[in-house]
Formats: structure tokens, C-alpha cells, sequence
């Protein structure tokens, strides 16, 4: 069913890409500012409309926090008629997942269900019971006997005085175990009527009370595997709930776009793990004395510093030379400019110098994408300008969509080159596969705590299989190579369209002749196309043909989307509360 | 916070049914807070014969709260640390029931001593004693029962009978015994240095 969902959406933003782009129908849900979030919104609700599985992310807001979690809550009770705590006590066990709870159900039936998450359905007769009869009854924890209008029974059937069941709770919720509170009886396990647990504690504590039902509210959050804090600094107020059960990439409401796995930036295609690394070395390698930040470079003409002012990393100096910003090569020719040459170095003593040199290359490409991605995100407001201005003029369409589509392929597409450096880094670098390794030595230490006589076979195989292992790594070393090559070379093409796509995008369009403004038009919708393509390619290489060499360590990304990280929609409750 | 009235009427009917149980609670500080416990060692284990003393806290929140418990008395256990007497009781922690009494949970502790739990160990070298050398291990457990759970097999009217019949005042070996703690080698040699 997932798999269905995947092509089903590349489906239909492909054909919208290739409709929308050439025929020019309005199509401006890929643009993502905050200022026009609002008439955004709706385009968005309106597409989700047409992708029959409907968005894969909704923006919960403090507001619709409660009605979130009551939806849920209500499709247990009403599925299996139960009462609220118990529904809150079947989802908070299965991490808020409806789904497993009824195929829990299916599966293994009422008891094992209940059981597992301690839920005891105990079929309660709610008419007088014999304790009314009575006036007072004896209390099995104070000791005292109480008026039997002062004691609470549980659905387990267990009763004692409302004072003990309230030091009982305010003790629970202190230790903050508010979400599974069970009864005071020796091995009983039946989790607590929270109506009840909030009536008594609310008579004796109000605020007390209050942070109960804030713990159960939070929970939904918490404890849920579809579910996060949007990670803003300072915190926006809003959750993210992803209707899919794959890694995504993500938009919240307040515009920040990061990564659901790790709750970092949207880093893909690095995996989390890459990601994790990278991050740390940057920060590492900023603080050691030989990195030093170059911000100008100077030109291999007159050697002035240049400094790079424009996304295009084809600069240009005021000796009117342009060069390239990576290798000083002269032309737009990045075939090769990209690429690392491994330097022959004696061994050991020069691997150091290597090693920081291999960084150092990834680095800089990266840090470059990265300073053309912030420049070009400012070029938004000129283009805004120049769109209006267009509109002023007596062209003969005045649809322009095309052009923020075009440009929010660029940003998207510059930020997944910037993020393709430090995944080659580490994909064709040998870091990960040793820490494989490692992992498997570990497990063997581990193990070895045996016995004797099977320490010994177990170390014979050990060694065996490490020799095996040997061959083998060495075998997959070639294939990485090749496999690198066959990357680098999409990498380029890639980069080569995106750089090409960003120069044409700072064309003064706006002051063309009609002609010449047709002309550029048609050449930035091609390039636009090809570049999603390129794009796609790109994600499908590394998904298929390269993440699959990790055995140990999970390296999933999250999948390629034309229109970039989606914007999680707002919730909407279905129980109208 | 403590509920004393209900600390009270648990230490009245624990002492009730001292002569069935041989569990004994009494109070050490006038507050109720610090309690001391006895259990003796079960029949059939390298416990018997011994009477185990157990220091017992309640804390702010007791009944709803576990009682604090550690060995005072030495034990050779896997779920006792030999060192400081710390035990490892799922009713003393998260399994913990305001319905259990300060008795049940000695009893507990008892039950305890004779159904080691290897595979959730207090101390590892026992546990590793008790699984790869069980006959050493009940040699230490037994030794460690003789040594330090049986000060002396004498009740204290025994010590002092004995002591009278040496010739010494009754109401002066009463004295001494209580000095030196019960001991009846320390009171002889209290009552011969003069
Ligand atoms: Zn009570
Ligand atoms: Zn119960
Ligand atoms: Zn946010
Ligand atoms: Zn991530
Ligand atoms: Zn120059
Ligand atoms: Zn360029
Ligand atoms: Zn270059």
C-alpha cells in the first residue's frame, strides 16, 4: 500500500509538471514564502483533493492538539466500546497507532490486547452495591473506617477511601506517570478511570489537576511514532503528525522545513546518520587551526580576491575573467570540476593531509551550494518585482507561474547538490563501512564472554569469516569505485543544469522584447523539466544502486518531490470539537 | 506526610502475630521514621538458624510511597549486596502497592532468601558464585549465616542465669550485658575488669 502511495504522487506531479510548465496553467503550490502562505494554503487543500491518498502531513496547533488526540481516542472507543481510559491506555501502549491496535485485534483477540497494554475490561454493575448498605467501610490501606459515600471503586472492582486514592495519584503524577496510573491493589495493574483520577485530585489540587491533563495531552505527542515537536527555536506551538508510514521531509506552518527522522534541517539525500556526522565534523573541522573559511579567491588572471555575489558559481572578476569558483577552470564546463582526484600520496604519513584535503574538497562544494542557496533566496523579492512588472506590460499571457516554479526548483535543487557533497563524503569514504566493522568486532567481544571451548570456535570463525569479509570488501571497494564514477557523473550533469538554470533566472527578463522574452521563456521551462529530472535520477541512483551497501547502519533518505518538502496541511478535526 | 496512625496500628498487627510470622518491626527513632525489622532465615536454606536484622526508613510519602530497606546483618546472596546490604526487590521499587505493609515486605524479603533471583542480581560475584559453583556458594552462604546472623544461640535470660551462676549480682550482669549489647564474653570481661 505504500509502495502505491509513492507512485501514485510521482505520478501525478510528474504529468502536473509537464502540463503545467509548457501550457502555463497556474500551478504556484511549490511556492513556498511565508507572506503568501494563505492563498497558498488553499491551492494546497484544493491539490490534495485530486491525489486520492491525500497529504502526507498535517500541521497540529496547540488549538487542534485535543481534538487530534480525541479523534483517536473516540475510533478505539467506538471500534471496541470502551471507556475513554481505556482507549487512552490501548493507544498510549501502541504508541498512538490505530492501526496496530486493530490488528492487534484481529490477530490475538480482546484479551491479549487488553491484557498486554493492562487495560481490564471488568463488566461493572453501576446499580447500589453491597457497600451502600453498609454506612461505613473499611478502608484496606488507611486502616479507617470511612462512610461509604467517601470511597471510589475502580473498573477492577477495588475500593478504597477517596483520601488514599488521592495521595495514591498525587504521588503518580509527581513522579510523572500520569499516562499510566494503575490501582492501588497488590498486583491489580488495572490502569486508573482518569474522570475519576481528576475529580479527586482537582477537589484537593486544582494545578495539580491541570498538569494531569497536560501530561495525557502531551502524550499524544510523546509517545507517538507519527508525531513531533516542530523543532523551531523558539518553539512555534505546533506538531507535526505524518500520515505515512516512510522518512519525510517536512514543512510546518511557521516555515521551517526539517527532517522527521532526525528533527534536524531537511538533509536529504544524506541520511540521518550522514547528517549526524557531518554536522559534527563541520563543527569539529571549524576549530582546528588549519581550516581556514576562504570567502574571496583570487583570480588566475590579475590574482585580485573575487568575491562570490551571485548564486552562479561561474564569478566574474573586474578584470572581466570568469572563472570558476570551484577549480578556477575558465568555462561553465563542470564536468570534472566536481569530481575528486585522490592524489598519489605515500601511505600513513601523508594520510592525515589526505584525509583533511579529501574534506576539505566536499566541503567547500558544499559550503558553496550552500552561500548560493541563501543568495538566491534573496533574488525571490527581485523576482517578485520583475513579475509585476510584466504584468504592467502588454504581453499576451499574463500567467507567470512558470517563473516562481522555475525558481523553486532551483532552490530546491541547489539544496539537494549542497547536501549530495557531504553524502559522497562519506559514501565513497571508508568512515561508515569501518564503523560496519567495528560493530561487528563488538558483537564478537561480546559473544566471546562464553564458555571456554566454544570461545575457541567461535574466535576459528571469527577469523574465517573475517577473511571472507576481507574479500568481499575488497570486492565491493572496486564496485564503489565504479559506482562513484557512475554518481559523479549525474552529480555534474546536475549541478551543470542547476547552475545553468540559476544564470538564466538572473537574466533581465522583465526589459526582453517579445521575442527574445518567448525565447527565454521556452528555454527556462526545458531546463526547469530537466532538472527535476536530473534530480529524480539522481535520488533513484543513490536509493536503488548505492544506499544498499550499508549492511549494519539504517540509511534510508527521504524521497525525491518535485515541488520540494511539502507543507503539511493544517488539521482538521472530523468530530467538529 | 507520613500516615503515622496507620505506621501504628501496622506495628500493632505485626506484633500480634510475631509468634506465627517471626517477623518483628520495632521502632528505633521516636518519630516512626527509622524502623528495625527482623526476619529469620528460612528452613531448608544456608539461611536457617539465622535471624537477619533489617534497617527499614519510610519516606515522606509512605504508605503511598515504598519503604527504604538494606540488610544490616550480613548476607551471602545474589540479590544482597555483601557490601552494604542494598537489596534487589521488584515490591521495593516500581512494584511497590500502598496495599503492602511494612510485614508483607519482609516477608517478601524472606521469600526472597529462599528463591534467589541469579539472572537480576544485587551483587555479580555471588550471582556468578550461584550459578557456576552452587555447592560453594552454599558453603559461604552457610558460613556467613553462622558467623554473622547467630551473635549468640543464648536467650538474654539464659546469659544472665549463666553469668549469676558465676557468681557475679544479678543486677550488675544485667548492666553489663546491656553496655556491651547482649554480648556475654564482652559482659564476663566487663564484670572481671571490675
Ligand atoms: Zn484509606
Ligand atoms: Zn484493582
Ligand atoms: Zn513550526
Ligand atoms: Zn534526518
Ligand atoms: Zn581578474
Ligand atoms: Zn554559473
Ligand atoms: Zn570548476
Amino acid at each position: 500500500m505504500m509502495g502505491d502511495h509513492g507512485n501514485s504522487e510521482d505520478e501525478y506531479v510528474y504529468v502536473s509538471d509537464d502540463d503545467d510548465d509548457i501550457s502555463g496553467v497556474d500551478d504556484c503550490d511549490d511556492d513556498y514564502e511565508a507572506d503568501d502562505y494563505d492563498d497558498n494554503r488553499d491551492e494546497f487543500q484544493a491539490v490534495d483533493v485530486s491525489i486520492v491518498t491525500g497529504p502526507s502531513s498535517k500541521v497540529i496547533t496547540k488549538e487542534s492538539l485535543l481534538a487530534a488526540q480525541r479523534e483517536d481516542l473516540v475510533r478505539i472507543m467506538d471500534l471496541l466500546s470502551v471507556k475513554e481510559h481505556h482507549a487512552r491506555a490501548l493507544l498510549i501502549h501502541y504508541s498512538w497507532d490505530v492501526e496496530k491496535v486493530l490488528a492487534v485485534l484481529v490477530e490475538h483477540g480482546n484479551d491479549e490486547l487488553f491484557a498486554a497494554a493492562g487495560v481490564k475490561v471488568v463488566e461493572h454493575d453501576d446499580g447500589p452495591s453491597s457497600l451502600q448498605f453498609s454506612s461505613t467501610v473499611s478502608c484496606n490501606i488507611c486502616y479507617d473506617d470511612v462512610s461509604a459515600t467517601e470511597v471510589t471503586t475502580m473498573d477492577c472492582s477495588h475500593c478504597f477511601c477517596n483520601d488514599c486514592w488521592t495521595n495514591h495519584f498525587i504521588v503518580k503524577i509527581n513522579e510523572g506517570q500520569s499516562r499510566s496510573i494503575t490501582c492501588m491493589a497488590h498486583k491489580c495493574g488495572a490502569i486508573c478511570d482518569e474522570a475519576k483520577i481528576r475529580c479527586l485530585v482537582g477537589a484537593r489540587d486544582s494545578d495539580l489537576a491541570e498538569k494531569f491533563d497536560r501530561f495525557l495531552l502531551e502524550s499524544y505527542i510523546e509517545d507517538n511514532k507519527r508525531v513531533k515537536w516542530c523543532p523551531s527555536v523558539p518553539h512555534c506551538g505546533n506538531a507535526i503528525r505524518i500520515e505515512v508510514d516512510e522518512l519525510c521531509e517536512v514543512e510546518c506552518a511557521c516555515g521551517l522545513q526539517f527532517c522527521f527522522g532526525c528533527s534536524s534541517e531537511a538533509h536529504s539525500p544524506c541520511s540521518c546518520l550522514m547528517w549526524k556526522l557531518w554536522s559534527k565534523k563541520c563543527q569539529d573541522e571549524s576549530m582546528t587551526a588549519n581550516w581556514i573559511t576562504v570567502h574571496t579567491k583570487p583570480c588566475p588572471s590579475c590574482h585580485k580576491p573575487v568575491e562570490k555575489n551571485g548564486g552562479c558559481n561561474l564569478v566574474r572578476c573586474i578584470c572581466k575573467r570568469t572563472f570558476c569558483w570551484h577549480c578556477g577552470g575558465q568555462t561553465h564546463d563542470f564536468y570534472g570540476c566536481g569530481r575528486y582526484k585522490d592524489k598519489d600520496v605515500e601511505m600513513d604519513t601523508q594520510s592525515a593531509k589526505r584525509d583533511l584535503e579529501r574534506y576539505m574538497h566536499y566541503y567547500n562544494r558544499y559550503k558553496a551550494h550552500t552561500d548560493s542557496f541563501k543568495l538566491e533566496r534573496k533574488m525571490k523579492k527581485t523576482m517578485h518585482n520583475k513579475i509585476n512588472k510584466l504584468y504592467e506590460s502588454d504581453t499576451s499571457s499574463k500567467d507567470f507561474s512558470w517563473i516562481t516554479n522555475g525558481l523553486n526548483r532551483l532552490f530546491r535543487s541547489r539544496r539537494i547538490l549542497s547536501y549530495s557533497y557531504p553524502f559522497a563524503f562519506y559514501m565513497f569514504g571508508n568512515q561508515l563501512f569501518k564503523e560496519d566493522r567495528k560493530k561487528k568486532k563488538q558483537r564478537y567481544e561480546e559473544e566471546e564472554e562464553g564458555e571456554e571451548g566454544e570461545k575457541k570456535k567461535k574466535r576459528q570463525k571469527y577469523e574465517e569469516e573475517k577473511k571472507k569479509n576481507k574479500q568481499l570488501e575488497d570486492d565491493m571497494k572496486k564496485e564503489r569505485t565504479i559506482k562513484q564514477d557512475l554518481f559523479e557523473d549525474q552529480q555534474q550533469q546536475f549541478e551543470a543544469n542547476v547552475e545553468k538554470l540559476s544564470m538564466y533566472l538572473e537574466e533581465k527578463f522583465e526589459s526582453y522584447s517579445e521575442d527574445k522574452f518567448k525565447d527565454w521563456k521556452m528555454r527556462t521551462i526545458a531546463l526547469s523539466v530537466t532538472t527535476d529530472n536530473l534530480g529524480r535520477n539522481l535520488y533513484e541512483f543513490i536509493e536503488t544502486d548505492l544506499l544498499g551497501c550499508f549492511k549494519d547502519a539504517d540509511h534510508k533518505i527521504a524521497p525525491y518531490k518535485s515541488k520540494g518538502v511539502e507543507k503539511a496541511s493544517e488539521h482538521h478535526s472530523s468530530l467538529g470539537i | 506526610m507520613i500516615d503515622f496512625s496507620r505506621v501504628q496500628k501496622e506495628l500493632q498487627e505485626c506484633s500480634r502475630d510475631m509468634e506465627a510470622s517471626g517477623i518483628k518491626v520495632t521502632p528505633v527513632s521516636d518519630n516512626l521514621v527509622n524502623l528495625s525489622g527482623t526476619i529469620p532465615g528460612p528452613i531448608g536454606t544456608p539461611y536457617e538458624g539465622g535471624i537477619f536484622k533489617i534497617d527499614i526508613t519510610l519516606p515522606d510519602g509512605y504508605p503511598f510511597e515504598p519503604p527504604k530497606m538494606h540488610f544490616v546483618t550480613k548476607v551471602w546472596h545474589p540479590n544482597v549486596s555483601s557490601q552494604s546490604g542494598a537489596i534487589c526487590l521488584d515490591i521495593l521499587k516500581d512494584q511497590w502497592s500502598p496495599a503492602l505493609t511494612l510485614k508483607t515486605a519482609l516477608l517478601s524479603v524472606q521469600a526472597l532468601l529462599s528463591a534467589p533471583e541469579p539472572d537480576d542480581p544485587q551483587d555479580a560475584v555471588v550471582a556468578q558464585q550461584y550459578l557456576r559453583d552452587y555447592q560453594t556458594f552454599l558453603g559461604t552462604a552457610r558460613y556467613w549465616t553462622e558467623t554473622f546472623a547467630k551473635t549468640s544461640s543464648l536467650g538474654v535470660e539464659e546469659k544472665v542465669q549463666k553469668l549469676v551462676e558465676m557468681g557475679f549480682p544479678e543486677a550488675l550482669v544485667r548492666s553489663s550485658l546491656e553496655a556491651v549489647g547482649g554480648d556475654e564474653n564482652l559482659a564476663l570481661e566487663k564484670l572481671c575488669s571490675g
